[in-house]
Formats: structure tokens, sequence, C-alpha cells
């Protein structure tokens, strides 16, 4: 009988992150089709992909410039509330790509979006895809045109899957291609940018209070800003905090450009780890920040959930907000058992991996892309509880948690709402994030 | 402006209807994408994937795969998902990467074949043109392929083709099987066997443009005739008052004939048949449409005097000024919406 192929974490560990089976690469073997993988084949389909991520910006439209299968599954997306009336296509044919002629239709088909619209749009970006990646498009040229024409603000965006691996992947770029819109202002010390999330963290997430007692009055992120004008004031940030790596280069580039510096924190599951976190934060801005309370309410909630489930069996999947190898860290840190990690090592969360070895050696990591996972079959190892949208796909049988909203968790308040909404899960109750 | 969209998401494209054909037969199917288009496909196109496991694989091309050609890489990935997976055989569908580069198909197949002793066909898709291309071209490549054997003629057997969800608005085939005894619809509960024995079908029947060329092919090669019909196109207009009323019909060509034959003879003054898919000139009357640009759809409506327009809700939109009667009849590879109602 045919399995699907999975390493333990040990095995993985004395491998090293150089030497990973071709199983666990991606760019070594065709890349499985399943629910599972949608994040990974259509970053667009759900949470935020390079097209939603580009509508960020209050008012803003976006023309796909590409061949209708491009642009096909976008009414998904037109169908959520606040992006209806938000897309529109320009579509490509074989002669458009022999011949370029697409790229001189693309300013007079702005013009008549903007010219449709009861509004003047903020901005209107234009995405392209792998065929314009092929070309070699210089789309900032074009840009620039069909600005001088629309008398809008027009900006590129890249859904170049095919650079999916490359340095600049499309969600880094097209973080860049937003924050580039920002031009200089006068510092404020005051006002300070969450950058990396296209969502906002919780309402209650603890680094709010933080930032205030430290003398913040502005806290800006994108998805908060009302309107364009507000977006522009984030040009006034004394420094920004990278929340998410994809947003590092955006920052690099601010940083250069409008003096702004950045200060980079991780989003954790481990509460030692996030105490640590802002102990490290509060040395840098010269200060220190009183945790105690938010620690304990995280573990108050922890201890609620355990209280539950006791010594669970867990499967964590990456199709969720945090890092399937961290989060799988830390719950065998605090006494929970972990049998499956669905997840993509990398340079940087392989640090996670080695500890996990060191906690747990024998979970079994899975890759969601490899082509045996055709076989994998649930009933062969069974757990309580599946966290992340492909676990839990995975895993009908268990207590499901997909933990993939677009409100990102974070700090102690996101491992708070964790084990709170797991404990929700565990009594068969909704759950509200 | 030609190409503009502004209320319409493009229709499914080429690679979709070719997916959607070879979805069922127990093959592995390799897009030959970078991974979006797979998550198009898979992910909005095809409605049986999220309940039905299938060897669907995108080839997971990144840049210097295709400026620098590297199809060995494709065939070694597939030889080695061929090792893992028991397929019947192998499928190639193009999308704009490979159109762009302008990939060898034929070559990749002998690629293919040669190194995984798996029979492969390629479908030269571009996700350019619509699903009823690449179905059809799917068709073609199978039966092509694979329906090789004279065999027996079984009496009352009936080969159902052109039946995929973005043509019959459902997930499996058992109403078609339900209204037409001895129903055998390729693609739709049926795998390669059905295939390979399409020779024994006393006829065949073609639900959708998409099946026609296939049904041609099986013609010349075995004398097996056909019809062109959509039998349950009757039902999706039940209750409908249109006597002495003119109506526009906007489907796929056969369903949309279907339609007509059924509103005229329940009194309709005049029927209309639009369509934005292939329009098969054995299949047009006099007056019919080909539509391409949302404002041939507007100045369609805007200028035919209809009393009653039938087609998927989605296009409403464009006509919203439209003061008759909307009858809705889904097509999922406009909306990609099932209506479940075939």
């Amino acid at each position: 009988m045919r399995e699907a192929r999975s390493f333990t974490a040990a095995e993985l560990a004395e491998r090293g992150v150089d030497n990973l089976p071709d199983e666990l690469v991606s760019n070594r073997h065709l890349i499985y089709s399943s629910p599972a993988t949608l994040a990974f084949n259509s970053p667009g389909a759900e949470g935020f992909g390079v097209k939603r991520a580009g509508l960020a910006i209050p008012g803003s439209v976006m023309l796909v410039v590409a061949p209708g299968c491009c642009g096909r599954n976008t009414s998904l997306i037109s169908d959520l509330p606040g992006y209806r009336d938000r897309f529109f296509y320009l579509t490509m044919d074989e002669t458009d790509i022999v011949t370029g002629r697409h790229l001189r239709k693309i300013p007079q088909a702005v013009e008549e979006v903007v010219a449709c619209l009861s509004t003047s749009p903020s901005v209107v970006m234009i995405c392209i895809t792998c065929v314009d990646a092929l070309l070699g498009t210089d789309m900032e040229r074009v840009c620039r045109k069909a600005q001088e024409r629309a008398g809008v603000p027009v900006r590129p965006c890249y859904m170049y899957a095919l650079t999916r691996e490359g340095r600049r992947p499309p969600m880094v770029h097209v973080r860049q291609s937003l924050y580039a819109l920002l031009q200089p202002l006068p510092k404020r010390p005051t006002s300070v940018n969450l950058m990396g999330f296209f969502a906002p963290l919780v309402d209650d997430c603890e680094l709010y209070r933080y930032l205030a007692a430290l003398g913040v009055r502005r806290v800006r992120e994108v998805s908060r800003c009302e309107d364009y004008d507000e977006f522009l004031q984030m040009a006034e940030a004394n420094f920004n905090l990278v929340l998410h790596p994809e947003a590092r280069f955006a920052a690099a580039d601010l940083q250069e450009r409008l003096r702004i510096p950045s200060i980079e924190l991780t989003r954790l599951y481990q509460i030692d780890r996030i105490h640590s976190q802002y102990q490290a934060l509060g040395q840098v801005l010269g200060t220190t920040f009183d945790d105690a309370d938010d620690m304990a309410a995280a573990r108050e909630a922890l201890e609620g959930f355990r209280s539950r489930a006791g010594r669970a069996s867990f499967a964590i999947g990456e199709c969720m907000n945090g890092d399937a190898f961290e989060l799988a860290l830390a719950l065998v840190r605090e006494g929970f058992v972990v049998r499956e990690v669905f997840g993509t090592l990398g340079g940087e969360n392989f640090v996670f991996l080695r500890r996990l070895a060191q906690h747990s050696p024998d979970t079994r990591v899975y890759s969601n892309m490899e082509p045996t996972m055709i076989h994998y079959d649930a009933a062969s190892s069974p757990v309580d509880v599946a966290v992340g949208k492909d676990a839990a796909w995975y895993h009908p049988e268990a207590v499901r948690l997909h933990w993939n909203v677009d409100v990102q968790p974070y700090g102690y308040a996101g491992v708070r709402r964790l084990y709170e909404a797991l404990a929700d899960a565990w009594d068969g109750r909704e759950v509200a994030l | 402006m030609r190409g503009l969209r502004k209320y319409l998401t493009p229709f499914a494209p080429d690679q979709s209807g070719a997916v959607a054909v070879l979805y069922e037969l127990g093959g592995i199917v390799v897009i030959c994408d970078a991974g979006g288009c797979t998550g198009n496909i898979c992910g909005f196109d095809e409605p049986r994937w999220h309940t039905t496991r299938s060897a669907v694989f995108s080839a997971g091309l990144r840049d210097m795969d295709a400026i620098l050609g590297r199809d060995d890489r494709l065939v070694d990935e597939l030889v080695d998902a061929a090792s893992k997976i028991d397929a019947r055989f192998a499928a190639i569908v193009g999308t704009p990467v490979p159109s762009v580069i302008g990939t060898d198909y034929r070559a990749l197949r002998r690629m293919c074949e040669r190194r995984c002793d798996l029979p492969t066909i390629t479908v030269d898709t571009t996700g350019m043109e619509l699903y009823d291309v690449g179905a059809s071209k799917a068709y073609l490549a199978l039966f092509d392929r694979f329906a090789t054997e004279a065999m027996p003629v079984v009496p009352g057997r009936v080969g159902v083709l052109g039946a995929s969800p973005l043509d019959v608005d459902a997930t499996d085939a058992a109403k078609l099987v339900a209204v037409v005894p001895g129903a055998v619809c390729y693609g739709m509960g049926q795998g390669l066997e059905a295939v390979a024995e399409a020779s024994s079908a006393e006829r065949n029947l073609v639900v959708s443009p998409s099946g026609l060329a296939a049904a041609r092919l099986l013609r010349d090669r075995f004398g097996t005739p056909y019809v062109v019909d959509d039998p349950l196109a009757g039902d999706l207009v039940q209750g409908v008052d249109v006597a002495g009323r003119r109506v526009l019909v906007v489907h796929q060509q056969v369903r949309g004939a279907s339609i007509r034959r059924e509103l005229l003879a329940r009194g309709a003054a005049a029927v209309t048949c639009a369509t934005w898919f292939m329009q098969d000139a054995e299949l047009t009357e006099p007056g019919d449409v080909r539509l391409s640009e949302e404002d041939d759809f507007a100045e369609l409506v805007a200028e035919g005097g209809f009393d009653v327009l039938v087609g998927d809700p989605t296009l409403w939109r464009i006509v919203g000024g439209f003061d008759g009667t909307t009858v809705d009849v889904p097509q999922f590879a406009i909306s990609g919406k099932l209506g479940e109602r075939a």
C-alpha cells in the first residue's frame, strides 16, 4: 500500500537545512494540487494574495492586465465586503504577446476605468502576471504614461508566480510597490507604523498599549487607514515595526528613501520567547515593558485549554496565522503532543525545527506539495486537534481550528486567543477567531 | 474598448476546460505552470476538487526553467511522480508560460513516454482561449490516443460527450444518466476504460460544443453516429411564461439551442441564441450571435427588443436598465458558481 512520505523532526535536524530530502524541497518535484496547497498555488484565492494586497490602499482599484486565466478566480475576492467594483480586466491574447500592443492600450484602459467610476480612485494598481515577466515588460514606464493620461497615481504590482522562490517574490514586491507611494513628510516622534500585514492586529493586542505607554500617539497600519490621505501620513513615522519578513524590503526602501528606521519582530506562540522579544524591543527603545498581566492572561488561557484537553495530540498545518514549526514547538514545550507538521522548511524556520527535534524527535514532517500526499490517510495517524486549514482538511475526524482569518493574532493576545479558540473548538462551540 | 472588462471576471479558460475533461480519468495531470494557473483551475474551476482526490499537479515552473527551457526537469519530475502514483496515463496541459516560450509539446510527449512508460497526451492550451476550446482539445487528444480499437457495438449504449461541470453545471452525471438510458458519460463517473471502449457505443450524444470534434473523430473512425442535444435543457426553463414573447438565450450553444426548441414549442414568438463560447456552424441558425465584449451584449439587449433574457445571472449587471423578465440558468464557466440544476 502506498503512503505519504514524511520524515521525523530528528531525521531532519540531523540532515540540516542544506541537506533536506527532495520531498521537502518544492522545486525538486511536481506540486501536488489539493485544498491543502491552495495557499501555495493560488495565494490570492484565500487570505491576501497579490490582488487583494494590491488593493490595501483605501479607495484604490486594480486593472488586471493578463491572459483571462490569471483573472479567473478574482470573483472570489470581488464577492468579499469592500472589494466589489474594484477589479477591472484588460485581457491579453496571443497577438498582444507577440506584438506587445497590450502595453499601448493600458493608458487608455486606465482612463476608461477612471471615467466609469463615480468617484476618482486614489490609486490604480496595474497587476501583471507571468507573461509580462517573460516579456521583460517595463511596467514602471507604462504606469507613468497611464498616470499622465488618467490624472491619478498608477502603480504596478507583479503577480509573477514564476519568481515565487526568488529574492523578491510577488508578496515582497507588492509591499514595496504600495509603500513606494509614500512621499517625504516631517517626522513625528509620536508616530509609528506597523508593517507586514494587510489586515490589522487584533484590537486587544498589547503592542498598542506598550507603544502608547512609550508616548506613541499614532500607530498606523495600512489596513486601518480610513482614506488615502491617512495612508500618506505613514510617511511621518518615527520608526517602523516590521511584523512579517515579507515587509523587510519595503521597510528597507523606506529607510533609504524617507529615513524611517525599522525594527523587526517575529510572531511567536512561545510565551517565554514573546517576553524575551519585548524585553529586547524595550532595550532598543530605551524602556521596559510591563508585560506581567498580559503574560499571565496568555498562560491562564493555556491552562484553560489544558484543563479540558489534557495532553492532547495535534497536527499543525501551515495554512494559518503563524509558523507551523514555531507553533508546534510552543505546544510541545507546554506538554502537548504534536504528531505531525505540514509545512515548508527554510532558513528562517529551521531553527524551530531543531528545537522541536530536541523536545519531540518523533514528530513527523510532511510537505503539502509532495506528490505522495495524494496517499495521505488520516486513519494511520489520528490526532485530537488539527490547527490550520490544511491540517483540518487532512483530519476531518479531529477537533479543527483553521486559525487563518484576516485579522492577525499577535503577541500575548495572539496566544491567549489561540488557546481560547482551541478551548471553544474542543467544547464544540463556534470559534470567533 | 476591446478586451476591457468592467463588470465580468474572465470566463473559464481553455486550461480549465482541458483539466475538467481529464479530472476523473485516473491519470497524472500536469499543468505546465508556475502554480497560479493550477490554483485557478483546481481552486475555482473544478468543483469536484474539494470532494474528490485526483492526481493533478503543477509543474511548479520557475523563471529559470522558462528562460532556459528546462523541459528535462519537468520530465524528471513526472517520472518521479509516476513512480509514486498508480496512474493509467499522463497528460500535460499548457498555460501561458509554455505558450510564450514555445514549448514543443510533441517532443515533450515523446520524452515522457520514453522515460516513464506511461501513455502520454499533451494539450496545447494557452490560458488565452475559453474553456470549451481546451475541453475540445482534451477530448480529441484522449479519443485519438486511446479509442483506437473497433469493438462490437453494444445495443443501447450511448456515449455522452461534452459533459463537464463547466458545461452542465453539476459535479456528476446522475441527472444525465437518469434521462439517457445506456448513457456512458465520458469524464464524469467513467474512467479511461470507457474512453478505450468508445467504439462500442451505438451512438454518441453531444451535450456541448466541446464534444463535437471528438464525436466527429469517432464517426469518421468507427462510423458511430452522433446527435446534438441537451436532454436536461427543458427542465431549466420550466414554469417560464414565454407565450408570444421575444426571448434571448445566452448559454453554451447546445444548451442554448435546446432551450430554444423548448421555448418555441411553448409558444415563444421568437428565440435568439447568443453565446460567449464556441459557435459551430452546424448548430447555428440565422440571427444567432457570437459575443465577445461586454458591450456586444449590452448592445444586443438594447437593440434586440427582447421581453425575456435567459442566462447566467452574472450577466444581468451589464444590462441593469433591462425592464423585461430575466430567467437564471447558471453556467459555471461564466460565474464559477454551481447552480446544480442540471
